[in-house]
């Protein structure tokens, strides 16, 4: 005898298995709302199947504080697994279907709402079956189980076959058994609070050892590790590493961990700590001979964190440039080392032929990083005189060629819209020794206006 | 004006996607600027040239024309784009040439880059055109000075030196600038003249965002991931002489070049070159002599002075003017071109009728082109040709929709060359839903929203003044002040009537003496066999180009297959021509607007107001056919007219002078040539100026012309006495009459269909709906309503059958004769043979199941007509070409009821009985009209179908009968709607009709009965749904039950109300008052309720 526990709404607390696995060991969670559990042998701690069923009902509504889930259940029993579900789903309350009764009890059924995912049909396969049903005027669980069925087998198949059998409640299986599957969490409860680094330090490297040897166990790495600290004051506080590869050495997690905490202290002491991590398959390299040597990517990665440490979390990864004609549009994206070998280039975003410009226009050139603010004077139209000041730097003088303007508008449909008229300039600022004389000395710049504010800004410096 | 320049490479949005405004903008932009021209240069293409050149004309500018064509490379495979500016006729008619080459070549929708000119084709016709080096696209565009060199050199070989300009842009950008250098460098070396332009893609820099959209569009992109497909600014607009010049100050001649250029592009599309082909005629004739002959011949035969007709001498008077007057306008070539295709139609049994204007020919009236009689209806004609107007006649040749037609057009194709005719095209434009979708995909909207944006463009040609914009998308959840729905809404605005793509026009074909292709472009239609010109009808038309409309007309098809049907199932002989004038049967349906079916009378608006005219001779049903239209409508000439004709009101003039034109028309003008009469009595206006005036109050209407020609009316009317009150009431009746107004020629055109379609129906019942059935879609009802209308004058309709059908409906003799019936309405009873109308049925044909393709269609009537199938299995055998599913659409809808299945033949030999013969056993049980039902059917079709496979191939069913119990009334009525879109048996809101009872429904043939002003309940099934523009926000409902339709009229404000339920649900409950005003009886609705009846009705024809 089978019993199927269903509810169709979701569950904020304990999982309709957790619950159903206080009655028995043996069950097959057929779907998040739906399980079905053995009851054989189930007589001496329940009584009879339908005061086990009682008893399902009855602790259901109960509240997830006291093992129950806060709402009603359908339970139904009957003698196969299929007959018990269907009659959990689509009859109310509790149901006991007796063995040869089952037309009886599921006849009433309307064909649609059959499950076809048991006798693992696809969807279409089943849309296709259930409109010749329908154009058959087979309405109901009874009018398909009527059918002859080496009639229906003969016009529907194997899968008419199987569906028949189930609206007939006649279909023989075993649960498929729910097995729980591995968890990688560890977690600990402190005496006394820690609030440095150093004890935790030895903690942390205990809690991972035994989370890295369960890993190992399973032959799974992790790609991430979640860690949670119970403060003192009573809130969390939560911490993630996203790891670019899998993997499993807690030494460079350790530190790893050690290097976040450092970056992102707790603001009180610890009072609990808890780990997990997300099993992954572990990566599999193999390096070519061909192929250049590249640092160890936990080193890397080590190393990277310790660099984020001193430079800011922001600062750190690979210039991208950004595929617009926004001046100076990049980003700085996490550095990994699948871009040492391979150039990716979006199908979408043709390459720009770079039509060979004359040698005299190429030119290196050094961003000033903020832009200077500067104050143009110009005449007509073009600048004449240019002053910016920065602390470490300044750019004044009259200017003696200009080339532009260069303008570049766009993302009129964003509120952050840029449009700006761009000069590359030669500024006669001061003179150099030559020999016995002085000269002038010329130097290039690019400074740029922002039509909307009309403020000036010198860009860089061409060297 | 010191700043010379003259913009010399434009593109507009007949670049498709690579421009952003229309060519009239650019023309604007320059005038302001007050340049004296301006090139237009439109990718692979001159699709804008005569709206360029048009626009021009109205400014004073020159118009020059070029294209920028895609070439492929010297030595690569790449390609690049080479602007090509129009220097003489010839170069014209080699840039014609060359994108005719390019394009045919094709399909019409190839990829980049398949679509080229190579470099060999453009040196053969490169003679008569300048070249420009282009910008980032064009030869030049790579910045290598050495293979530049050698291009520009391969350049020059090929359009001569003088002819190739190095084309220069500046729009702010480094890259752009070091090309500029490096083709300097080049343009010096090799002594080529500079040329400085801006390569304008829009005419305004506010329309830079249209051109970012339409790059969205083109790539398949949204704006925020386009990236550098956008432009980098908005600096390709055009720009005044003064700017141009400054941007180049340091290269002046690049500037003072484009107005050298200039001058020396002498060529412009007035110089078109266009002329009409020639009529072969025999030797020792003139085109003149043998159109007069012909004529003479047709005249002699039309025109006999018997039964009515005028006398030969009266018509002669009228032909010898339009003779004298084709002659003198050289267009007896066009007339004999016209008369060999309706030769043709003749010859190959096509029914073929000119209409529209051409109709008031005595000329075409003898040559056949018209069945209308100008001078016997007195019809004006100069509404159809005149000396002043300086454009060309229309002859507009309705034709059976269909192959016919195909093949009238292949004759034209086939008789002046690929390259000699060709179709107009019809430019698509971005409107409506098309231009919300496609905006709010470029800006990033996902699917819901686009729906929702999409759905806020009205359906309904109806717009109520309180709508406003705001409203709608505060309504669809939209806020207008949010940026981004913001610029959707400016960018949907700005794209609205920009051109898309390039369609086919419905029939227009023009034909040229030389090569069609030295003329205008032609490229591929999609339709295989069909090649289009790259202008649409009205440029042809303002260019000159005569052409021809061969339209597909519905009911001409149908005509045409009721003869063919008449002939074979009634045995009768049917001349459209000849039909009888005065047929009582025809007036009383007509008077009754009985008229589900006929051509143009059969329409809501019509059937409400035929019951007041009560047509009783042809020229009722002329102007019955005119006066349902906005012109008259707006004009507000109908309830004068019917009010005159009801004798409730005087018959007067607005002058006396006008009762000679406006006395059949009881003092109303309801005709254009009316119009053109009044002008000319009251104002003295010759012939060519009151067509003149027609034109200027026509579609194309402009303030300025329209005042002009006002003020000569008046003047004119002044002259001859007519003046305040009279004045202004002839003035408004000319005004509001010549937008929308039918010339009476048209009118009698399609009156004459009218009435034929009427004797048909009403003699010939069912042949007239085997055709209309056949030649679906086509008129102002479902397949549905036409047959149920049949049933109800006696019409036997048979269901579809596979062993009886044929692919289209047929007509049999029924098997059960029965009563002879003659129809409640006193349809005629009998057939011409004498054989009752009631043992004639009309049989479904397999085209009314859905998802039966032709193919299988035809496969089983091939099949059947070979050998009757003996079963399903049988069936499945012989026509493999019927798949699975379309067995089981067959068996659903009842089509395999009739074969005689293996199941009854198994099933006769039970276990244990001697196994007779197969054949023996078939010729035992076989009783081939007493068929199973359909899930039996379905049940056989199942297991045939299905393929048994080797081991259980010769195994039969022990117990082979169908479990299946027998579908239901409810159910098989489902299956009819759902399988074939209608039924035959009984009509959905019959079946409720116990309800409806209770509800207190009146059935729609007692409403007749009733008195006005009674409060009444109607409910039924809604046909038809229309909220009219001039209706002033009324909706119009249809409602149909099983005794006939009820009219439904709808207010505004309950429309409001009951929005929902009014568009969304097909059975309604009505309670209104009805009224009943000289027998149009309709019911104004009070209260709205949805009926919710289980049935899957067919879907209501909504106009919108």
């Amino acid at each position: 005898m089978f019993a199927c526990i269903f509810t169709p709404a979701t569950l904020d607390g304990m999982s309709l298995s957790e619950f159903a696995y206080s009655f028995s060991p043996l069950l097959e969670e057929t779907s998040a709302d739906t399980v079905v559990i053995d009851v054989d042998g189930c007589e001496l701690l329940f009584g009879s199947a339908y005061e086990l069923a009682n008893e399902i009902a009855r602790r259901a509504i109960q509240p997830p504080s006291t093992g129950g889930l806060g709402r009603k259940v359908n339970v139904a029993l009957a003698d196969n697994p299929d007959t018990a579900i269907h009659a959990a789903k689509f009859l109310k309350g509790i149901s006991f279907i007796c063995p040869g009764e089952e037309i009886t009890g599921l006849g009433d059924l309307a064909i649609d709402s059959i499950c076809f995912e048991l006798v693992g049909l696809e969807e279409k396969n089943f849309q296709d079956v259930l409109e010749t049903l329908k154009l058959w005027g087979i309405h109901t669980f009874k009018d398909f189980a009527a059918l002859p069925l080496a009639g229906v087998s003969q016009r529907l198949g194997q899968a008419g076959v199987s569906l028949q059998l189930l609206a007939s409640g006649k279909t023989e299986r075993h649960l498929k058994l729910k097995q729980t599957p591995p968890v990688f969490t560890n977690s600990i409860e402190f005496d006394y609070p820690i609030s440095e680094l150093e004890p935790l330090s030895f903690i942390l490297s205990r809690l991972l050892n035994q989370l890295c040897a369960r890993l190992n166990a399973y032959a799974l790495a992790t790609n991430q590790l979640q860690v949670q600290m119970k403060l003192e004051n009573g809130s969390s506080h939560d911490r993630t590493l996203n790891l670019p590869y899998a993997m499993r050495d807690h030494k460079v997690f350790l530190k790893l961990l050690l290097l976040d905490t450092e970056m992102h202290p707790p603001p009180t002491a610890i009072i609990a700590l808890k780990l997990y991590c997300e099993p992954v398959k572990p990566r599999v390299t193999q390096n070519g001979l061909f192929i250049p040597l590249a640092p160890e990517p936990e080193k890397l990665e080590l190393t990277l964190a310790r660099l984020a440490k001193l430079l800011g979390e922001g600062n750190i990864g690979s210039p991208e440039l950004l595929d617009t004609h926004r001046p100076d549009a990049f980003r700085i994206k996490r550095f990994t080392l699948r871009q040492l070998n391979k150039r990716v280039f979006r199908k979408s975003q043709p390459r720009v032929s770079a039509s060979p410009l004359p040698p005299f226009s190429v030119l290196a050139f050094r961003m000033f990083r903020p832009p200077l603010r500067a104050l143009v004077e110009a005449a007509k139209g073009y600048p004449t005189q240019v002053s910016a000041w920065s602390a470490d730097r300044s750019v004044h003088g009259k200017i003696v060629q200009l080339a532009g303007p260069w303008r570049t508008t766009g993302d009129w449909w964003r509120a952050d819209s840029w449009a700006r008229d761009e000069w590359d300039i030669a500024v006669e600022s001061r003179t150099e020794k030559r020999g016995t004389s002085y000269q002038p000395l010329q130097v290039l710049y690019r400074i740029y206006r922002e039509l909307r504010s009309g403020t000036w800004f010198v860009e860089g410096v061409y060297d | 004006m010191t700043d010379r320049y003259i913009e010399l490479h434009t593109r507009s949005a007949f670049s498709f996607l690579e421009g952003a405004c229309v060519p009239e903008d650019l023309i604007a932009a320059g005038h302001a600027f007050d340049m004296p021209a301006m090139a237009l240069l439109d990718r692979d293409g001159v699709y804008g040239a005569p709206r360029f050149h048009l626009a021009a004309k109205k400014n004073d500018m020159k118009a020059h024309i070029g294209a920028e064509l895609t070439v492929s490379g010297l030595k690569s495979k790449s390609f690049f784009n080479l602007p090509l500016l129009v220097q003489t006729r010839t170069g014209y008619q080699n840039l014609c040439r060359l994108i005719t080459l390019m394009k045919l070549r094709v399909p019409k929708h190839a990829k980049p880059g398949e679509c080229v000119i190579s470099p060999e084709e453009l040196a053969m016709y490169s003679p008569g055109l300048i070249c420009l080096t282009g910008a980032d696209d064009g030869p030049l565009a790579n910045g290598n000075i050495e293979k530049g060199k050698q291009t520009a050199e391969w350049l020059v070989d090929v359009f001569g030196k003088g002819n190739v300009y190095a084309e220069l842009q500046r729009h702010f950008n480094r890259e752009e600038e070091a090309r500029n250098q490096s083709v300097v460098e080049i343009a010096r070396s090799l002594k080529l003249p500079l040329l400085a332009t801006n390569g304008v893609c829009h005419a305004i820099a506010a329309q830079r965002q249209v051109a970012d959209v339409f790059t969205c569009i083109k790539n398949h992109v949204r704006l925020e991931t386009a990236g550098r497909l956008l432009a980098q600014n908005a600096e390709r607009f055009l720009k005044a002489p003064g700017v141009m010049c400054r941007l180049f100050a340091d290269l002046p001649e690049a500037t003072a070049n484009t107005v050298e250029l200039s001058s020396r592009l002498k060529f412009t599309l007035e110089d078109l070159g266009y002329e009409f082909p020639k009529y072969p005629v025999p030797e020792g004739e003139t085109m003149s002599s043998f159109l007069r002959k012909r004529t003479d011949e047709g005249a002699r035969r039309c025109y006999t002075g018997q039964n009515g007709t005028p006398s030969y001498k009266k018509a002669r008077k009228q032909i010898d003017r339009e003779l004298a007057l084709i002659e003198k306008l050289k267009l007896e070539g066009y007339f004999l071109i016209v008369w060999d295709i309706v030769q043709f139609c003749r010859r190959q049994n096509i029914l073929i009728q000119g209409r529209g204007s051409a109709a008031n020919s005595a000329v075409c009236y003898s040559l056949g082109i018209t069945a209308v009689d100008p001078v016997g209806m007195e019809l004006l004609f100069e509404r159809f040709l005149s000396e002043g107007r300086g454009e060309w006649p229309d002859i507009d040749l309705d034709l059976p929709s269909g192959d016919q037609r195909e093949q009238a057009i292949q004759y034209v194709y086939q008789r002046y060359g690929q390259l000699g005719a060709a179709m107009t095209a019809n430019v698509i434009t971005y409107r409506g839903r098309s231009a919300a979708r496609e905006v709010g995909k470029a800006l990033g909207f996902d699917e819901e929203i686009v729906g929702r944006l999409s759905s806020l463009v009205h359906t309904w040609e109806w717009k109520d003044p309180n709508d406003s914009t705001e409203r709608q998308f505060r309504e669809a959840g939209l806020d207008l002040r949010e940026p981004r729905i913001k610029n959707f809404f400016q960018l949907y605005q700005a794209v609205q009537d920009l051109p898309r793509h390039l369609g086919q026009h419905s029939g227009g074909m023009v034909i040229c003496q030389h090569q069609l292709d030295s003329v205008v472009p032609l490229e591929p239609a999609a339709m295989p066999g069909r090649v289009v010109v790259q202008w649409d009808k009205e440029d042809c038309a303002d260019l000159g180009l005569i052409k021809v409309d061969l339209l597909g007309l519905g009911m001409m098809a149908v005509l045409e297959d009721s003869i063919k049907l008449i002939r074979d199932s009634y045995h009768e002989e049917v001349d459209l021509a000849h039909l009888p004038p005065d047929d009582e049967l025809v007036y009383a349906a007509l008077q009754k607007a009985d008229t589900i079916g006929m051509f143009q009378v059969e329409s809501r608006a019509q059937m409400s107001c035929l019951p007041r005219l009560r047509p009783k001779r042809f020229y009722d049903i002329v102007v019955q056919v005119a006066i349902i239209r906005p012109g008259p409508i707006v004009g507000n000439m109908v309830h004068p007219y019917l009010k005159r004709r009801q004798g409730r009101e005087p018959v007067i003039y607005a002058h006396p002078e006008l009762e000679p034109v406006l006395k059949r028309t009881l003092g109303v003008p309801l005709f254009q040539e009316q119009l053109l009469r009044m002008a000319m009595i009251c104002a003295d206006f010759t012939g060519g100026e009151a067509e003149e005036l027609r034109r200027a109050f026509g579609f194309k209407r402009s303030e300025a012309r329209m005042k002009e020609v006002e003020v000569k009316l008046r003047r004119g009317m002044e002259n001859k006495g007519i003046t305040g009150k009279t004045q202004d009431e002839i003035v408004k009746s000319i005004a509001s009459f010549a937008l929308y107004g039918f010339p009476e020629s048209h009118a009698a055109s399609f009156a004459l269909i009218a009435y034929a379609s009427a004797y048909l129906k009403c003699h010939y019942l069912a042949a007239f709906t085997a055709a209309i059935l056949n030649n679906q879609p086509m008129g102002f009802y479902q397949p549905f309503t036409l047959i149920k209308d049949a049933q109800r004058h006696g019409l036997r309709v048979l269901p579809v059958d596979v062993t009886r059908s044929d692919w289209l409906c047929t007509i049999e003799e029924a098997e059960e004769t029965g009563t002879t019936e003659t129809g409640r309405d006193g349809y005629r009873g009998t057939g011409g043979n004498g054989l009752p109308v009631s043992l004639l049925a009309m049989r479904l044909g397999l085209r009314y199941v859905k998802g039966l393709s032709e193919v299988s269609g035809c496969a089983i009537e091939l099949e059947r007509k070979r050998k009757p199938f003996e079963s399903i299995d049988d069936l499945h055998q012989r026509v493999p070409e019927v798949r699975k599913d379309e067995l089981r659409k067959l068996a659903a809808v009842g089509a395999l009821n009739f074969i005689q299945t293996n199941v009854q033949q198994t099933s006769a030999c039970r276990p244990g009985e001697t196994n007779k013969p197969q054949a023996d056993l078939r010729s035992e049980i076989r009783n081939p009209r007493m068929g199973t039902h359909r899930r039996d059917a379905l049940w056989q079709v199942e297991r045939v179908a299905r393929a048994a496979g080797p081991l259980f191939e010769a195994l039969h069913e022990r117990d082979a009968n169908s479990p299946l119990a027998q579908m239901t009334v409810a159910e098989r009525m489902s299956a009819d709607f759902r399988g074939t879109g209608l039924t035959i048996g009984k009509h959905p809101v019959g079946t409720y009709r116990a309800e409806l009872h209770k509800l207190g429904a009146t059935r729609a043939v007692d409403i007749y009965e009733q008195k006005n002003g009674l409060a009444i309940r109607v409910a039924g099934w809604v046909i038809v749904r229309q909220r009219p523009g001039t209706a002033k926000g009324f909706m119009f409902l249809t409602l149909e039950d099983e005794t006939g339709v009820a009219n439904i009229i709808v207010t505004p404000q309950l429309f409001e109300k009951n929005r929902r339920a009014l568009v969304d649900y097909p059975f309604l409950m009505i309670e209104g008052t009805l009224q009943n005003q000289d027998n149009v009886v309709s019911v104004k609705a009070k209260r709205i309720r949805p009926l919710s009846f289980k049935i899957a009705a067919a879907p209501s024809h909504d106009f919108h």
